[in-house]
């Protein structure tokens, strides 16, 4: 069975938010700029007019980490949030309660309300979307003009991304967490 | 690593820094309540679903989509990853495009005004009873204007359907043709037409080093330009300098950004010009080769003391600085380029920059070669047959002659060249100033937005009123069209097959757009619009012609009137629908015309060559059948060289070479600030402000003030703040921000609706043009949209 997770190559991102609107068509995510499960995040800039720092201006694009070991998992009371087949947190609309807890809990501020089921909702690597139609690719990797993520299986060590892991330096967020995300960072 | 990614902290930190040219917080889920209902995106399927492929429009780089679509409703656009030109991308506009198709404020069917000009007040008619409203009163202006065809004004935006309308125009016998081009790309063009005899493409792929000065293409998205730069900046194959008076996005993605004061950036590559011709660090025997007129140019920048400290003054970047770029650049020559750029015309030296833009590319031989800037090949079309009459009343175009020039001086009032496309800005100010040869009492405009694209937008309406007929064709209730007497729904893109099209470079293909849905409503496509109303109107204002037109006479007593007017029969050029125009037009490339309409692109030999190489990249063409170079590294020039001293312009009162003239200096009146104007990637200029999923995005713009400043001036962010020049004045809130310098403010382009019927555009934000004066370029009269000082006062 495989274990999907995401690399980024972060560097590439413009902060164009091609990924939020794909992901936003794609998925049927409600508009306004709080329900979103896709962002690019960014600091304000440092230094004063001409003398800025470019590095402080780095744009960090991000969404769920699908972590293995999920805060959000852990505190859900009704099992709402769950682990999927391929290792996908997944929030079951049916069973949520909005109790919050999960959202608390996230490390990464990946969750909202989506306000038609008032139930929680974040990234689902486009699982019940494009990858039940057999797809390989999720909408934001597929319409980034830049290119910058790889989507695959990581317990398969032909796939793209698991050769990548091993061939380019990476970093996972807050990883002191212990979350073990499965968004990677290609440095 | 302390990285910010947090979601929360995002939309929370400040909403500050969410702005990159507007703001993207969520203030409009608030405003929705009086803005309309915002509509829902439709989530995907898995059943059953036809896939169309199709070129997207939300702006004006035709990326390849393939649209989705479930029991007859687009449900998603996707990349095309067949297109060499787009590769497999769409931006967020065109991921948007769907909203457009949707969008319900929509024009639906043909309206007539049923009130004053401007007050919004239409009503709804039938495509007949349009024609013939039209037909009437351009029966009545031609009569009185004796068949002077030129008493009518035809305006287009850019978009693969402006073809059909322009041969619309042609068929009318108009001389007034205004498109795009003087508001946008005509002095970059240009600039490097007469200089290198093309405007080049530049081969970002493989080029080590870039000079991006002005060209924002993290913002201002070019395919394959944006792709092709973003993947190697940083350290990973190509070295990128941006050189801009703000920090866009374009500089936070750059390795080294150089800001600069606005409209000095002729005089930054003169100094780079200087410092490779006396260090000799240029390609000697390219130069030697290749050029002509470069003793005098050599002679000229060394005469004039082009020094990297003369430069240092003027644009504020630094001697040593300067120096180092123009070693680097040329170290990596022919690999490195200096970026040519698109909408360019933001000072009044603009042409003469773009001369030496081109002059120092080919000082480092990097002309049609890998890495370098390349003209490439494209893939021939058939023609389709036009119609060109010769209407012997009809006067040439509109100008203002000087009277008695002498030679060394423009020959018109307002420029020296009058190229295809016109100059917009001081065409309307001839119509208004009454400095027009002639009366021109009506006007089509096509998909065109003159009353928030160009500078001083009160002029435009003011002119858009004294047109006696105003017949508007387009999607959108835009502002212009609340001045229209006669509004014509088109139908989107989406909803449309267009004139299939060749795109050249170095990867060539043709491609395109084929209808996804049917029209919605009353709306059609400008090819069936075309046939109705030439239908209606060809044979009567015939009737005119041959009222008027003693040469047409002559012709129907020698051959009848059927074979006289055989040549000025309008509907000719549009008997045929487009399909069929479309196959005949790639009818010399076996097998063409299905793999568009199975694939939407076109190339020899894609089913060979085309693949997927990994999840991300295909390959089009193998390397050895890429056109990197195909004028054997020479430019396209007619003499075969590049044109340092073009001795034709100085009698034109132009100077025949790029110098630096005292006038060019950055200057701003204490009190006052330069005001700049710019793009960003979530809209396409004032075209895409209705749509409800782009404006969620960004939902107003905000006036650029820097911190300090702003801090003296008690100026908090979201402060109302109102920017006033001789053109107009507008109200803006505040962002106050270290990327710009003290002395300039900046707000981004395509907001201040002030159409009613557009009720998620309307009054957001503020639009840029109702302050930029009507200050135009001397060469072709285009407009320079950099030149306005304003004052800000918080209200
Ligand atoms: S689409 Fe790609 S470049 Fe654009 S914001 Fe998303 S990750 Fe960044
Ligand atoms: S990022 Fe947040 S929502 Fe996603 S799996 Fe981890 S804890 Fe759960
Ligand atoms: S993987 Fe799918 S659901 Fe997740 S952010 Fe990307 S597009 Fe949205
Ligand atoms: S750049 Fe964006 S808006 Fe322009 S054609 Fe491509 S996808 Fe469409």
């Amino acid at each position: 069975m495989a274990r999907y997770g995401m690399a980024l190559d972060y560097k590439n991102c413009i902060n164009c938010k091609a990924c939020e609107v794909a992901c936003k068509e794609e998925n049927g995510v409600l508009l306004g700029a709080d329900k979103h499960r896709i962002w690019v995040g960014v600091g304000e800039i440092e230094g004063e007019y001409p003398l800025l720092s470019i590095v402080s201006n780095t744009f960090y694009p991000s969404q769920c980490q699908h972590c293995d070991e999920a805060p959000c998992q852990m505190v859900c009371p009704t099992n709402a949030t769950y682990y999927g087949e391929q290792g996908q947190v997944r929030v079951d609309p049916e069973k949520c309660i909005l109790c919050s807890y999960c959202m608390n809990a996230c490390p990464y501020d990946a969750r909202y309300v989506d306000d038609r089921t008032m139930t929680v909702d974040k990234c689902t690597f486009c699982t019940d979307t494009r990858l039940e139609r057999g797809e390989t690719t999720t909408a934001c990797q597929n319409t980034c003009p830049t290119k910058v993520r790889i989507f695959g299986d990581l317990d398969d060590p032909q796939s793209e991304i698991s050769e990548l892991l091993r061939t380019r330096e990476h970093f996972t967020l807050k990883a002191n967490l212990g979350t073990k995300p499965k968004l990677f960072y290609l440095t | 690593m302390k990285v910010e990614v947090s979601r929360r902290k995002f939309l929370q930190g400040s909403v500050a820094l969410a702005i990159a040219g507007g703001t993207s917080i969520s203030v409009s889920n608030l405003l929705a309540k009086d803005k309309g209902k915002i509509e829902i995106t439709t989530k995907t399927g898995t059943g059953e679903a036809t896939f169309v492929p199709t070129l997207c429009e939300m702006c004006v780089n035709k990326c390849a989509a393939i649209a989705r679509v479930e029991n007859g409703v687009v449900t998603k656009l996707d990349p095309n990853p067949r297109f060499p030109k787009s590769k497999n991308m769409l931006c967020p506009r065109g991921n948007a495009g769907i909203q457009a198709l949707y969008d319900p404020d929509r024009l639906k069917s043909p309206m007539i005004r049923d009130g004053k000009k401007g007050s919004g007040k239409f009503k709804k008619v039938t495509w007949d009873e349009a024609y013939s409203y039209i037909e009437e009163k351009m029966v009545k202006i031609l009569d009185e204007e004796k068949d002077n065809r030129s008493s009518f004004l035809f305006c287009a935006g850019e978009g693969m359907a402006e073809h059909t309308f322009k041969q619309f125009y042609q068929a009318f016998g108009s001389a007034n043709w205004l498109n795009h081009s003087s508001i946008c790309l005509q002095t970059v063009v240009s600039g490097y037409g007469v200089t290198l005899g093309a405007y080049p493409q530049s081969d970002l792929e493989n080029a080590e080093y870039v000079i991006m000065a002005g060209a924002n293409r993290a913002e201002a998205i070019v395919t394959p330009d944006t792709m092709d730069m973003f993947k190697r900046t940083k350290g990973r194959g190509t070295k990128m300098i941006c050189i801009d008076p703000r920090f866009t996005n374009t500089a936070a993605k750059a390795d080294k950004w150089l800001a600069i004061k606005p409209g000095t950036d002729l005089a930054f590559v003169l100094a780079l010009t200087y410092v490779t011709i006396t260090e000799e660090i240029y390609n000697k025997k390219y130069v030697e080769d290749n050029f002509a007129g470069f003793d005098k140019y050599k002679q000229s920048i060394i005469e004039n003391k082009y020094t990297p400290q003369w430069a240092e003054k003027i644009t504020g970047i630094k001697a040593t600085d300067i120096i180092k770029v123009a070693r680097e650049f040329m170290a990596h020559a022919p690999k490195s380029v200096y970026y040519p750029g698109r909408r360019s015309t933001f000072a009044k030296n603009d042409f003469q920059l773009r001369r030496a833009m081109a002059i120092f590319q080919g000082l480092g031989g990097g002309i049609d070669c890998k890495g370098g800037l390349v003209f490439g090949s494209k893939i021939k079309l058939k023609g389709h047959e036009g119609l060109e009459p010769i209407y012997d009343r009809a006067r040439s175009r509109g100008v203002d002659k000087k009277k008695n020039a002498v030679k060394g001086e423009a020959g018109y009032s307002d420029c020296a060249v009058v190229g295809g496309g016109g100059s917009w800005v001081s065409w309307r100010n001839r119509f208004l100033e009454k400095r027009m040869p002639y009366n021109v009492r009506g006007m089509f405009i096509y998909k065109h937005n003159p009353v928030l694209n160009m500078p001083n937008s009160a002029k435009t309406i003011e002119m858009l009123k004294k047109m006696e007929l105003v017949v508007a064709i387009d999607t959108m209730p835009s502002d212009t069209v609340m001045y229209a007497d006669v509004v014509l729904p088109e139908c989107t893109y989406l909803e449309r097959t267009d004139p299939v099209k060749t795109f050249g470079g170095v990867e060539p293909s043709i491609a395109q757009r084929n209808k996804v849905v049917e029209p919605m409503f009353e709306s059609k496509p400008v090819m069936e619009i075309m046939q109705g109303l030439t239908n209606k109107i060809s044979k009567s204002i015939f009737e005119i012609t041959k009222k008027h037109d003693e040469e047409v006479q002559d012709l129907i007593k020698e051959d009848g009137e059927e074979a006289a007017y055989a040549e000025f029969d309008l509907t000719k050029p549009f008997h045929e629908s487009q399909e069929k125009i479309n196959e005949h037009a790639v009818h010399d490339h076996h097998g063409a015309a299905e793999e568009l309409k199975k694939h939407g692109v076109y190339y020899p030999d894609m089913g060979k060559y085309y693949k997927q190489v990994s999840a991300n990249v295909h390959q089009y063409y193998i390397e050895s059948r890429k056109s990197y170079s195909v004028n054997g590294g020479k430019p396209k020039t007619k003499s075969g060289k590049v044109e340092c001293y073009l001795a034709n312009l100085s009698t034109k009162g132009v100077d025949p070479m790029p110098i630096w003239r005292d006038e060019y200096n950055f200057n701003v009146p204490k009190g006052k600030f330069r005001l700049l104007t710019g793009r960003h990637a979530q809209f396409t200029q004032s075209g895409t402000a209705n749509n409800s999923v782009l404006r969620d995005l960004i939902f107003e713009n905000y006036i650029w003030i820097n911190k300090r400043i702003a801090k003296a001036k008690d100026i908090k962010f979201g402060d109302n703040i109102e920017v006033s020049s001789s053109a107009g004045k507008v109200t803006i809130k505040a962002y106050p921000t270290e990327k710009i310098a003290p002395d300039t403010v900046f707000f981004v382009h395509g907001f201040g609706q002030e159409s009613e019927a557009l009720s998620w555009a309307y009054k957001n934000g503020a639009n840029d043009n109702a302050v930029i004066e009507d200050v135009t370029e001397p060469v072709y009269g285009a407009a320079a949209m950099h030149e306005t000082n304003v004052e800000i006062r918080k209200v």
